[in-house]
């Protein structure tokens, strides 16, 4: 039957669309209140899932990451308020305690290290500062990574940098790390030495002799290395915080 | 304790540390570390004095491990610093020779007048020798004290009016009061 292009049949037409607009909408409106029900169940779960699990959640490392996961995955910030339900968990606590104490470790070593120390070190010297109590022992790097962050709040003062191979260096002085800066502090962290030159930039990183140079000279002049002129061949420039007999001292 | 024995710190093993850093803070640190290894290893040699131009023999100034040693202009800046808290002193006009205080002359001069009036030898003559060597000192920390340190030290105490020097060709000694 051939339809009509009339005016009637066009206003039906309309009026067909609207129908089924409205009732998109209406699917839409169902199906978010729908979503909002059930992360409101989710999240009551969730609630009482960790509240059952409190002391695992603070003594278990892996048990905290896969918490957080979950957590992240429902748009949930466990840390983010100070009141409420989280910080009655004291989860929130735990991770105030650590940025606090990350601090305390950056400051006590700037004098050696220039303000740059690695993950490992930090981790290390927390765990011993944290004393004996069984629910001190665990800390995970994730943990620390997400302490710093933490830290961020105040400004640039402190930052979590990836040196690749999961390895991180904390830098905890103002005065930011270019991607140049980065890359040189990479490339001998995963180097099996404390120090660089030219000519291993050069070599490693593909780079000009201009650009090599103007990176060093900046880290020189943030007292982030040291500089070594009784090399034969050329100068060295040595990072304190990987030199293990630096990492090892308690001095 | 011999040369050998002596446990260096980490930056002893660390090659830029025998070389003057340009970078302010960094170049305090690392003269105060110098200060310190310097005093804390005469100390513990039971050494008075230095040479510069014997420096680069001596393990304190040369590592060898490491093929790294601190130039003249270095020690000298380290030296001169010494001398600016009493813990340092040239005694020759071209600054080659070099006495070094552990302890700074009124220190030693304090530790050695206790030691005499506890003794109970005040208004008596010592020898220097017996002062420094004798069997009754063996365990004070000024056994051993180098003579011409000692008599600086001695010439401390004299301007106190605690003791008087009593130096003969044949015969050193002191009397406290």
């Amino acid at each position: 039957m051939r339809r009509r292009a009339g005016v009637g049949a066009i206003q039906k037409q309309r009026l067909e669309q609207e129908k089924y607009k409205d009732k998109g909408n209406e699917i839409q409106e169902n199906q978010f209140e729908q979503m909002t029900k059930q992360l409101e169940v989710f999240r009551v779960n969730l609630e009482e899932f960790a509240a059952k699990h409190k002391n695992e959640i603070r003594k278990n490392a892996q048990f905290r990451k896969q918490f957080q996961d979950m957590c992240a995955s429902i748009g949930v910030d466990p840390l983010a308020s100070g009141k409420g339900f989280w910080s009655v968990l004291g989860i929130g606590d735990f991770y105030y305690e650590l940025a606090v104490q990350t601090v305390e470790v950056c400051l006590a070593t700037n004098y050696k290290n220039g303000g740059l120390i690695s993950l490992n070190e930090l981790r290390t010297r927390l765990i011993k500062a944290r004393g004996q109590g069984k629910q001190h022992q665990e800390i995970s790097q994730d943990d620390l990574i997400c302490a710093a962050r933490k830290l961020k709040i105040f400004g640039n003062g402190f930052s979590v940098v990836s040196v690749g191979k999961g390895q991180y260096m904390v830098q905890s002085v103002p005065g930011e790390l270019s991607m140049d800066h980065t890359a040189v502090i990479q490339q001998v962290a995963n180097s099996s030495q404390a120090y660089t030159s030219i000519s291993i930039l050069r070599d490693q990183l593909n780079w000009e002799r201009d650009r090599a140079q103007k990176a060093l000279g900046h880290l020189l002049k943030e007292g982030l290395v040291w500089i070594d002129l009784q090399n034969p061949t050329e100068k060295l420039y040595y990072f304190p915080s990987l030199f293990t007999a630096c990492i090892n001292s308690s001095n | 304790m011999s040369e050998e024995q002596y446990e260096w710190p980490w930056q002893y093993s660390f090659p830029p540390f025998f070389t003057l850093q340009p970078h302010a803070e960094t170049r305090a640190r690392q003269i105060s570390v110098w200060r310190n290894l310097v005093l804390d290893y005469f100390r513990g040699t039971k050494q008075y004095t230095l040479d510069i131009r014997e420096a680069s023999r001596q393990s304190l100034f040369c590592n060898t491990a490491i093929n790294r040693k601190l130039d003249t202009e270095f020690i000298l800046a380290i030296l001169s610093d010494l001398q600016r808290t009493q813990n340092a002193a040239p005694i020759d006009k071209q600054r080659h020779r070099w006495e070094i205080y552990w302890h700074t002359l009124e220190e030693w001069a304090n530790m050695i007048y206790n030691y005499v009036s506890s003794s109970g030898a005040t208004n008596s003559v010592l020898t220097l020798f017996e002062l420094t060597q004798g069997d009754d000192v063996q365990s004070e920390e000024f056994c051993g004290l180098d003579t011409d340190v000692l008599i600086k030290v001695l010439r401390v105490l004299e301007n106190e009016r605690k003791c008087e020097l009593m130096l003969f060709d044949d015969q050193q000694g002191v009397k406290f009061f």
